[in-house]
């Protein structure tokens, strides 16, 4: 029996060759999808879950609780011991501070390679190597980074410095400051960990190489790289662990700071999800994703279900012959869940295939390294197909099971036998909800980026070259300048920490014009020489810049600072402004205009700017555009003479700027696809509506024409029908669109209002993708000849 | 065996009761070849569907084969007809995508035969009705008189007591009608197989054992030959 349901569903297939590429070609596009957002979430999902006790380890991390909460994955420097000396909760703790950017110098002979690692190098304390699973290929677990002058790489770093060499017992050197000889390979990483650095150091050498003792006891500041992680001993309470933080606190603050300074713990499988703590992204977008993938799996079936019921007409005779024949409708129904399952095994062939091809898009566009984990994949597949298959093919075979014999034969079946007219209107309906939820909400995002690209950022960032500032001292600085001057092309030359908008900030508690207390709100400190101003083109509105110097000696502050003080900026000019614990004071001699510091994410903080050559890491120049190629080579070469031992790079400021949207314009990407997807899905069952239409409507549009209508006339006769069941999917989708983007947005401090113009815009497109669907089809049947088809009646 | 008592068949409409079939009553003896005629409406084809349960009446009761059909459950009835009865179509209703011999094999799998005997089965009705060159072609291969034979052959290849035929030499020229004919002569004749036919010729009337006339869903007049 099962032979024969397959053979007739084959043939059947065979036959209605449109029918079966628009289903297997829906079907295909959904599970391709949900296979691409399943292996996406998984992905997500495993990050960090290999450790051991994963449930009992920690990150240390620290809040501010101020004028508003403030939190920083880092935590001061010797809190990660004060926790493991002093309190017994922890089974083993570690500091590990990663510094980035930073130059590897290996010597062999005269042979002097230099390499530099964006993941950095990290001063590790032992005990990180019992907490997290990072097993040791050569080496000695119990010794390593023990004493000082060690250090421990992966094989991939150990294969990019030293070939095939064995790397154990080589010596390198780390930003032309301290010798490390390593002792120990580390397995590479699996891709789906956060914790990226592939070269550790022994923590010993903390002090040789930042050249500063106080950071070892410096309870004040908090540095991002530097982090502590803990694994708890078992069955530790969250009292326990809220005890001790208190405790830490209280022994290492004093007066206001006791109320600002919270230490806390985040669970492991908190640190991929969290953005706030330096995390990859949210969960909510991983739930975002599940839906889409949900979602389109439901509309390719809703197709299905739409063709497939159209397409019962077709085999009205066949079933009633059938009934004729002795079958039972149980014996119908498994036969079009076999003919079902023939198509979704297609289907599913053709979306395994889609996924592969469509996989190394993704990685590039997440920038990772997923693969297919052949197991859990093979369990969703499976699954997803039942679904598939019982969502899709039940419908439709009850329906055919339930034929009158009689009247099937008779080809006198109605509409009603067939689930009527007004569920495949439902069913469409539920398609264009789904696209235009997802048209408006790439329209959105678009635009939100859009804005965010053009937008007025308060400064210029268009042709200014970073570069960085290896050593700083006056001599070296002032002669660079000179030479950068010189080149031609060069507009401007600013020595500074970093640009006008960076990941990269400093921020400190200030105090105003002497007042008692200090101010509830922290600055934004940005280190940087007179040249700023002009370079970046920031403005004025009150005072003037600060002049020529080389230590602090005036500050210039942003329009915020004055709101948080509720003055007006030229009251500013002559007040006293004091930073870092007023070790550093000094009257405020201009205002300039608020400008964008972080992305549209974020508040603009309140800022001050001041001279300070000791800050500088970075070169700012102004550039002209036009001999662009020539300039550049000229930096190069200029740099490389004043830095022999040093690693070139540079980058272009707005190419900076960009990755604060890169989380954006990835799912910008997705969704993009994703409403694509949906649409040609959506289209293929209105293809198919129609189709079925126009068969239904034969007589009626005969009848019409032998009448007089003309072809505009018979066309709207679809078009009508059309237009309503959009129009309805449109009231249903936008409240849910609105509802949805209105969320994405809220994560902007700065964005675009959600306008009317953009459900316009939806409406407006969708219109036009299902009038080309429709009008195919639709002037076919207005031609047709009206005395062949009321013939055939 | 078969007994119809009563039976009435109609259609409501706004609230005024259409009658197809109005109060007929109808024995049939095994081994009877009836010819049922009629003006269009009459009621012949309902008649027909309702003896081969493919209809069921308003009204009334119906015996078949010791069995009474009207208190039957569908299953029961489905299975007693797939074992007693066999149906002719003017049409012939072959399943365009199934193969000769895949049409003919159609049945047996539903009352749950097994391959090997299937296979036995047709083969022997193939070389009976002559179509063993045939059997790999499918129906739009075939002239309007061999998809019939096909037909024929399908109703009677689970070997039924009846067999029920709806005008089925409607769409076939006079030779191929005659020889159909000839063939349910033959069936009704050596193989006992009992025969009613719905048809609008006088002259393929005259080939059954007993012709009856209907009017307005009433039997007019029933005549033995």
């Amino acid at each position: 029996m099962i032979k024969n349901y397959i053979k007739i569903a084959w043939r059947n297939l065979k036959r209605n060759k449109a029918y079966a590429s628009i289903s297997v070609i829906g079907l295909a596009l959904g599970i391709a999808c949900g296979i691409l957002i399943f292996t996406l979430i998984t992905y997500h999902l495993s990050f960090d879950t290999f450790h051991k006790d994963s449930d009992r380890i920690y990150r240390l991390y620290t809040e501010w609780h101020d004028d508003g909460i403030g939190k920083s994955n880092g935590v001061p420097q010797p809190l990660g011991k004060a926790f493991r000396n002093d309190f017994t909760i922890g089974e083993k703790t570690a500091r590990v501070i990663n510094f980035t950017g930073t130059l590897i110098t290996i010597t062999k002979g005269n042979d002097v390679k230099k390499f530099q690692e964006d993941n950095g190098v990290a001063f590790t304390e032992p005990e990180y190597f019992d907490i997290l699973n990072f097993p040791l290929i050569k080496g000695d677990k119990k010794t390593v980074l023990v004493a000082p002058g060690e250090a421990i790489v992966t094989e991939k770093i150990a294969h990019k410095y030293f070939g095939n060499d064995n790397a154990i017992g080589k010596v390198f050197r780390l930003d032309n400051k301290v010798n490390f000889t390593i002792t120990g390979i580390l397995k590479d990483l699996p891709n789906n960990t956060d914790r990226r650095q592939e070269i550790y150091v022994s923590y010993g050498n903390m002090d040789e190489y930042t050249g500063n003792k106080r950071r070892e006891n410096n309870w004040g500041g908090v540095y991002s790289g530097s982090e502590a992680f803990t694994k708890l001993k078992k069955g530790v309470t969250q009292a326990q662990i809220d005890a001790t933080t208190a405790q830490l606190v209280k022994k290492h603050y004093v007066g206001r700071d006791l109320k600002v300074w919270f230490f806390k713990l985040q669970p492991l499988n908190d640190m991929h999800f969290n953005p706030e703590l330096n995390g990859y992204a949210d969960k909510k977008y991983l739930w975002a994703l599940f839906f889409i993938g949900l979602f389109l799996i439901i509309t390719a079936c809703v197709n299905f279900v739409n063709l497939a019921t159209a397409q019962a007409l077709n085999r009205a005779k066949e079933v009633g012959v059938r009934k004729v024949l002795g079958s039972l409708p149980v014996h119908l129904f498994w036969q079009f869940i076999a003919e079902t399952t023939l198509i979704t095994l297609v289907a599913l062939i053709v979306a395994i295939g889609l996924s592969y091809a469509a996989l190394p898009a993704i990685n590039h566009l997440f920038q990772s390294e997923m693969d297919f984990n052949i197991g859990e994949l093979s369990v969703f597949v499976v699954l997803t197909s039942i679904a598939v298959i019982f969502l899709a093919g039940s419908y439709p075979g009850l329906v055919l099971a339930r034929f009158r014999p009689i009247q099937a034969l008779k080809s006198k079946l109605s509409q009603k036998d067939i689930g009527g007219f007004s569920l495949r209107r439902v069913l469409v309906v539920t398609q264009f909800t789904i696209s235009q939820v997802l048209i408006i909400g790439t329209i959105i995002i678009i635009s939100q980026l859009h804005y965010s690209q053009t937008a007025d950022l308060g400064f210029n960032k268009d042709a200014i070259v970073m570069l960085p500032i290896p050593k700083n001292d006056k001599a070296t600085l002032s002669t660079l300048k000179n030479r950068f001057t010189e080149i031609q092309g060069v507009e401007h030359v600013s020595y500074c920490f970093r640009a006008p908008a960076s990941q990269s900030n400093n921020t400190t508690g200030v105090n105003f014009n002497h007042r008692a207390e200090d101010e509830h709100w922290s600055i934004n400190t940005k280190t940087a020489d007179e040249n700023y101003l002009a370079t970046f083109g920031l403005k004025l509105v009150a005072g003037r810049n600060f002049f020529p110097t080389d230590t602090t000696r005036e500050f210039v502050v942003n329009e915020s600072v004055a709101r948080k003080l509720n003055m007006k900026p030229q009251d500013l000019i002559g007040k006293t402004l004091s930073i870092n614990g007023k070790s550093t004071s000094a009257p405020i001699v201009g205002v300039v205009r608020d400008f964008y510091n972080y992305s549209f994410h974020s508040e603009i903080s309140p800022i001050c700017i001041m001279p300070n050559y000791n800050g500088y890491s970075t070169v700012a120049i102004k550039m002209n555009m036009r001999n662009a190629k020539a300039t550049l080579a000229s930096f190069e070469k200029v740099w490389n003479q004043t830095f022999p031992e040093e690693f070139y790079s540079y980058e272009f400021l707005d190419d900076s700027i960009k990755k604060f949207y890169e989380l954006d314009n990835t799912l910008l990407t997705l969704i993009e696809a994703f409403a694509g997807i949906a649409i040609a899905i959506g289209c293929l069952g209105l293809y198919g509506l129609v189709s079925f239409m126009a068969v239904r409507k034969t007589k009626e549009i005969g009848v019409r024409k032998v009448l007089g209508a003309s072809i505009t006339a018979v066309l709207w006769v679809f078009g009508k029908e059309f237009a309503i069941l959009l129009l309805i999917a449109f009231v249903i989708a936008s409240p849910l669109a609105y509802w949805a983007m209105h969320n994405y947005l809220k994560d902007f401090q700065y964005r675009i209002p959600i306008g009317p113009a953009i459900f316009f815009e939806s409406i407006l497109f969708t219109f036009v993708v299902a009038a080309i669907t429709v009008s195919y089809r639709s002037i076919l049947a207005a031609l047709a000849n009206p005395v062949k088809s009321l013939r055939s009646e | 065996m078969l007994s119809l008592q009563h039976i009435s068949k109609y259609y409501q409409v706004s609230g005024l009761k259409n009658y197809v079939l109005n109060d007929l009553s109808l024995e049939v003896d095994e081994g009877e070849f009836i010819s049922i005629m009629g003006p269009s409406g009459s009621g012949k084809s309902t008649l027909l569907n309702v003896i081969g349960m493919l209809d069921d009446p308003s009204d009334g009761y119906h015996y078949f084969a010791g069995h009474a059909v009207h208190q039957l459950k569908e299953k029961q009835r489905s299975a007693l007809y797939k074992q007693y009865i066999g149906f002719v179509f003017q049409a012939y209703h072959l399943i365009d995508e199934l193969t000769v011999y895949e049409n003919i094999e159609t049945p047996l799998i539903y009352q749950d035969f097994k391959s090997s005997e299937r296979k036995a089965m047709v083969a022997d009705i193939l070389d009976k009705f002559n179509i063993v060159g045939k059997k790999d072609l499918f129906p739009a291969q075939l002239s309007g008189g061999q998809q019939q034979l096909v037909g024929i052959a399908r109703a009677l290849i689970a070997k039924p007591k009846m067999l029920l035929a709806d005008e089925p030499t409607g769409n076939l020229n006079s030779k191929q009608g005659e020889e159909i004919m000839e063939l349910f002569r033959k069936l009704n004749r050596e193989d006992k197989v009992t025969i009613i036919q719905v048809t609008h010729s006088e002259k393929n009337a005259e080939y059954g054992t007993r012709i009856i006339n209907l009017l307005d869903g009433k039997i007019a007049s029933s005549k033995k030959l």
